[in-house]
């Protein structure tokens, strides 16, 4: 069957069936990855684009995960355009954000072409965060890298598979750059699996309807993705908007938004020189956290593809923070595109409060914990991402506990699994109580969790942002509270830390991690009062500071 | 004549239905008769007592009650449990509120996290740690309990739950605090998570002991309702209750943890399809159950259900829902039904549910004010289902109500009520075929392998265009498909699953404590029921084992022989991991291979029915022939198609499609090319040639 089909009702169902292809090659990477933060936290996620690399559908684990993978696809598209230089069974592999990476080496990608009647019509493709690719440090990120080659192996956008047969020399290669090869190598396996099922089940799609009505499919979903959002923007409160905002380390991010009927423009190009340190991001990067803030305005519900963002433009500087120049080091991108994201999300909430909450603690909280595990000799790494507060909004507190913006369908670690796993006790995972987010509608909580170490010679390497200014409000609610890692050594001088590279822990060293509370909406003497004396009886507030912030006395 | 009479009552949100087989000891062969009468909220034992006496069973002659309800899932999902109270390990009482963090509707800025079923004020700390080992590292302190009771009682609490960190690889904390509470507060209702799951991860213990505790008082009511009620009847038979992994158990039993009902409705389904494949010798099943809301499939391989451990209540792509972790049936469940509402999108996409009609208005053809084109309507209108025969003759379709409603969808896609109700039910045969994917593909299972069994209302109208769209060949309609739940539930065991998580290197080194640790789960599985007077001889038990590569987290569950777990025998099965893991992503690993955990099944027979062919009479094909009418058949277009009386097809009567078979509950479609057979059990058997 050859012949081109316009009936919707088939195109439907092949846009049903790339949905459950891309969720089956997320569900087939999850369950077979050895890094806890592919399978735990899912930072991963699973895409399909369609010949030129427009992505078509996701199966994504986090949001910041879902336009990523069509960046990569096209770097391939552009490399390997030589007829024959791309075959059924080849897979494609890059980690490089000058190479189609967009976020940081840790990040490989894994691309192989779909072919039907002897011609490209799709390709599936897989991302996720693998736990050591070399560089100079464990874990591969630190804050001490200048340049991109201290960050672990770059892989440019090359073939791994050629017609089915991996290329021995590139898999060995990829291993023994990694200080945990044989996770890295399981990890490289389970996306090959992944795209591998992806594959074979859009080429049997294509089989069955033929060709070209599978590329007619794909054409007329991004087409669909593309009417949603743009009757979403006609809806949006139209204007220019401006923030400027001072980060933690004192540099001042500045953006413009221009919301038209017809177009969503960013303006980034008033921003800082890109850093000699790793808090710089790809222009990708930054598109990445554009598409995000404008899905959420737009319609978060309806499926998200190439069309979906088609109104965005966005506008950068190269050399800058926010379109770094090879080598610039990237290891810490995502708090920069987070940054970024949120300040997008600050400048627009002020003039669309019923679409957007106050800030959350708006911080990957990127946590690196390693050592020696005391029971079985064997190495281990802790790779994780923090829960903390979100904002309150009008009608509602903020969600207590839950992984930032750029997360998603994320889980931390159980207790009881990481006792087991790595070499450290979980002394406490409790809600923060600390001051901060209170409101007519209060931030949601963050959490305070210890860590105690069990062994000499482990590290802490860590790095957040929203440290020294903590969740912004909406309309006269407070700002919330910070995060830090509070470290209690057993002996010597505790700690506050924001960012620290490499620091040695010794046996009961307690690593205490601290994330914040949301910021607050509405002025708090308004909040209702038995509210507050919910909050009260809860243990999350303090009866006399109930009274001060609340003008609320409790029996 | 010396009779044995087997009654099945199964409590839906609807109806109360009812199954009786009678059968005679002598020659083996039965009577069946079925019977619904509504749902009684409030008090579902009444419905139970009505649809039996609409039934004509009188509970004194009865030898045998299997018994499915909804009262827990009722109960969680319209949150009428009682006041909980969480006594939990010093540092962890937000466990339950911070959850895992995650959010499934990333893009939506005001997701809403599932509220904790227990408030802070009320979850509550005791000092006292265990290793993961499950060796002791700080003495569980007890004297904050009478200050923690004296509190829970002023706040009205009516149920405890108590989980410890680590009280799955040792429970004498949990032990301890329960004996405390216990003597302190004897008449509060309290469980601890151990007596549930001896599974790892904090939060999903914790939230499963306080499930259980929110509805364990709601739950023990009934089931004290219900059995005080049935002696009020000289009700001398065994009563058995329904149970999530496909077994029944005894009402004490569920009394204790009857969180372990709370999947129960589609478990007997399913069980049902493994149980009707091994009586036709089809091992490899897929099970389909189409009622009126919702859509649920399972896979069986070699007569085996799978459980898992993992259910989360409630959890969908807009929520993260709450964890159950209790041996459930692996099923993938959707919003698509016979109900299923038909709708087309602000941009001219057509989609069938998750919305559904339910049962007022119900879909438009009820003629009840419904107006918006369900399933239903759509099968009605294309004459799959016989506008003059609706529900059985009980309800006159109102066609006009169809034809709008169909006219209205068509209207908003730009074609005609005929092409729009061609689409809705390709659209819901997608949905399923999807669903049906999830548990077959997806588990690297080849559908072409498998014998799709469908039943439910709406089973028998779809099975053969999706058993065309997967490969599948063989297509099974059980004799009275819509109450085969009710069936499964009469062929069930009684059963229990016990799962241990054991952390250990699969290798001859260990294998002398997996041994021990199996023995030791198969001693308790055996002494339990001992316990309840159940002959050591009489317990069937099968193990499992749940390994993974080393650095890995999920597992990847393997059946094990009954023979001792030695050093020379482990090769094998980690072999035997080797090769389901490669089936299911793949490829294999040359890398060490964990034991995470271990799964024994332990099962008794208690007398289900065993089944005998029924003999043709010799009538003729004729003699069931209704006639015939024209049927869409959407892409195989419009046919005239033979129509037969369901109740009058014997065994060995055969016919080609497109035939339409309607009984009083159900209607089967054969499309064109297939060919059908009754078999002795009255199961209609479709054959495709793909």
């Amino acid at each position: 069957m050859t012949a081109m089909t316009n009936d919707p009702i088939t195109l439907e169902i092949i846009q049903n069936s790339l949905q459950s292809a891309a969720d089956e090659m997320f569900a087939a990477m999850k369950k077979t990855a050895m890094s806890s933060i592919i399978y735990e936290v899912l930072d991963m996620g699973t895409g399909i684009t369609d010949a030129k690399g427009e992505i078509a559908c996701s199966g994504a684990g986090i949001p910041a995960f879902v336009g990523v993978l069509d960046k990569a696809v096209t770097v391939i598209v552009e490399k390997f355009c030589e007829p024959g230089a791309v075959e059924p069974g080849d897979v494609f592999v890059t980690n490089d954000p000058y190479y189609g990476g967009v976020t940081h080496l840790n990040d490989i990608v894994v691309v192989m072409p779909v072919f039907a009647e002897d011609r490209i019509i799709a390709w599936t493709a897989n991302i996720a965060h693998n736990s050591d690719v070399g560089g100079m440090a464990p874990g591969s990120l630190t804050g001490e890298a200048t340049e991109i080659f201290q960050e672990g192996l770059r892989l440019p956008a090359v073939k791994m598979i050629a017609r089915g047969e991996p290329i021995q020399p590139v898999l060995e290669i990829i291993k023994v750059n990694s200080r945990m090869p044989d996770v890295l190598e399981g990890d490289v396996w389970a996306a090959i699996a992944s795209v591998r099922i992806g594959t074979a089940r859009l080429a049997e799609i294509a089989e069955k309807y033929g060709a070209a009505t599978f590329e007619q499919a794909m054409t007329s979903f991004m087409d669909y993705g593309e009417r949603v959002s743009r009757a979403a923007l006609k809806t949006l409160p139209k204007g220019t908007f401006t923030l400027a905002e001072e980060q933690d380390d004192g540099q001042v991010f500045n953006v413009t938004i221009t919301i038209a009927d017809d177009e969503f423009l960013v303006d980034l190009r008033d921003n800082p020189d890109q850093a000699t340190n790793p808090v710089n991001t790809s222009r990708d990067g930054v598109m990445v956290a554009a598409q995000m803030i404008f899905k959420s305005l737009t319609d978060p519900y309806s499926p998200c593809n190439a069309g979906s963002f088609r109104p965005i433009r966005l506008l950068t500087r190269e050399g800058s923070v926010f379109h770094a120049k090879e080598p610039a080091p990237i290891g810490f991108y995502y708090e920069i595109d987070l940054r970024v994201y949120d300040v997008m999300w600050r400048c627009l909430a002020q003039h669309m409060p019923e679409r957007l909450a106050a800030g959350h603690f708006a911080s990957v909280c990127g946590t690196f914990i390693g050592g020696i595990h005391p029971d079985t000799g064997r190495q281990y790494t802790i790779i994780e991402p923090q829960l903390g507060g979100w904002g309150g909004r009008e009608g509602m507190d903020g969600n207590t506990a839950m992984f930032c913006g750029f997360h998603g369908e994320t889980f931390n670690c159980p207790a009881e699994v990481n006792e087991a796993r790595n070499g450290l006790y979980v002394d406490q995972m409790a809600l923060n109580v600390e001051p901060g987010g209170e409101g007519e509608f209060t931030g949601g909580r963050g959490i305070v969790m210890d860590y105690r170490v069990r062994a000499d010679d482990g590290f802490l390497t860590m790095g957040y942002t929203r440290s020294k200014y903590p969740a912004w409000p909406l309309d006269g609610g407070n700002e919330g509270s910070p995060n830090y890692v509070d470290f209690i050594p057993r002996e010597g001088e505790r700690q506050r830390l924001a960012f620290v590279s490499g620091l040695k822990t010794r046996r009961d060293d307690v690593i205490r991690v601290v994330t914040g509370n949301g910021g607050g909406f509405g002025d708090p003497k308004k909040r209702d009062p038995a509210r507050v004396r919910r909050d009260v009886r809860n243990g999350l507030i303090s009866a006399e500071r109930a009274q001060e912030v609340y003008g609320v006395t409790i029996e | 004549m010396t009779k044995t009479i087997r009654v099945a009552t199964d409590v839906g949100g609807t109806f109360t239905d009812l199954l009786v087989l009678e059968s005679d000891d002598a020659n083996g062969t039965s009577i069946v008769r079925s019977a619904k009468a509504d749902t009684t909220p409030g008090g579902y034992e009444e419905g139970v007592f009505d649809v039996m006496a609409k039934g004509g069973v009188a509970a004194d002659a009865v030898d045998f009650l299997a018994h499915g309800t909804t009262v827990v899932i009722n109960a969680l999902t319209e949150r009428t449990g009682v006041k909980v109270g969480l006594i939990t390990t010093q540092g962890f009482r937000d466990t339950l509120e911070i959850a895992r963090g995650n959010r499934p509707d990333f893009f939506n800025l005001h997701y809403q996290k599932p509220e904790p079923f227990v408030r802070r004020s009320l979850r509550r700390e005791l000092p006292g740690r265990m290793d993961y080992h499950g060796r002791e590292m700080q003495p569980l302190d007890l004297s904050p309990l009478p200050d923690i009771v004296a509190d829970f009682r002023a706040e009205g609490v009516e149920a405890v739950a108590v989980c410890f960190i680590h009280a799955y690889a040792n429970p004498a904390h949990e032990q301890a605090a329960l004996a405390e509470l216990e003597r302190l507060w004897p008449e509060v209702s309290a469980i601890s998570s151990h007596q549930i799951t001896r599974e790892w991860r904090e939060y999903e213990r914790t939230s499963t002991a306080v499930l259980s505790a929110y509805v364990q008082p709601v739950a023990e009511r009934y089931l004290q309702r219900l059995d005080a009620g049935l002696v009020e009847r000289d009700f001398g038979g065994g009563l058995y209750i329904m149970q999530s992994n496909c077994g029944v158990d005894s009402v004490d039993t569920v009394s204790r943890i009857p969180i372990t009902m709370v999947e129960s409705g589609p478990a007997s389904g399913v069980w049902g399809a493994a149980e009707l494949g091994r009586l036709i010798g089809e091992p490899n099943v897929l099970a389909l159950d189409i009622g009126g809301t919702t859509a649920k499939c399972s896979l069986i391989e070699d007569a085996r259900v799978r459980i898992k451990t993992d259910y989360w209540i409630g959890r969908s792509r807009a929520t993260a829902g709450y964890p159950i972790m209790v041996p459930v049936v692996d099923l993938v469940e959707i919003g698509n039904g016979g109900g299923s509402i038909a709708w087309v999108d602000d941009f001219g996409k057509l989609r069938v549910g998750p919305r559904s009609a339910g049962a007022m208005p119900g879909p438009a053809a009820y003629g009840r004010g419904g107006t918006e084109a369900t399933t239903t309507d759509a099968n009605l209108w294309l004459g799959r289902i016989n506008r003059d025969y609706f529900c059985g003759g009980a309800v006159e379709a109102d066609m006009d109500a169809v034809q709008k409603a169909i006219e209205a969808v068509g209207a908003r896609l730009g074609v005609d009520a005929d092409e729009a109700a061609r689409g809705i039910v390709r659209i819901a045969n997608n949905n399923m075929v999807n669903a049906l994917k999830l548990v077959s593909v997806n588990r690297g299972f080849d559908p072409r392998d498998f014998t799709l069994i469908a039943f439910g209302g709406g089973g028998a109208m779809h099975a053969v265009a999706l058993a065309q769209e997967l490969g599948v060949t063989k297509v099974v309609v059980p004799a009275d498909a819509s109450v085969f739940s009710a069936w499964g539930m009469m062929m069930s065991d009684l059963r229990r699953d016990d799962v241990v998580t054991l952390l250990v290197d699969l290798d001859a080194d260990h294998a002398e404590a997996i041994e021990a640790a199996f023995a030791e789960t198969e001693t308790r599985a055996r002494d339990r029921f001992a316990s309840e007077g159940v002959d050591a001889g009489a317990v069937r038990l099968s193990r499992f084992g749940r390994f993974r590569y080393q650095n890995q987290e999920h597992t990847t569950e393997v059946p094990l022989g009954a023979d001792p777990v030695t050093a020379e025998r482990v090769a094998a099965s980690e072999a035997a991991f080797h090769e389901t893991y490669e089936r299911e992503y793949t490829y294999r690993l040359d890398a060490p291979v964990e034991m995470v955990g271990l799964h024994v099944v332990a099962t008794v027979d208690i007398g289900k029915l065993s089944m005998t062919a029924r003999q043709a009479t010799g009538r003729g094909l004729e003699d069931a022939r209704k006639g015939t009418r024209r049927v869409d058949y959407a892409l195989e277009g419009i046919r005239e198609a033979a129509i037969y009386d369901g109740e009058r097809l014997e065994p060995g009567m055969a016919f080609d499609g497109p035939a339409i078979v309607e009984d009083s509950g159900t209607t089967v479609v054969v499309h064109p090319g297939n060919h059908a057979e009754m078999d002795g059990y009255g199961n209609i058997r479709i054959h495709i040639r793909n």
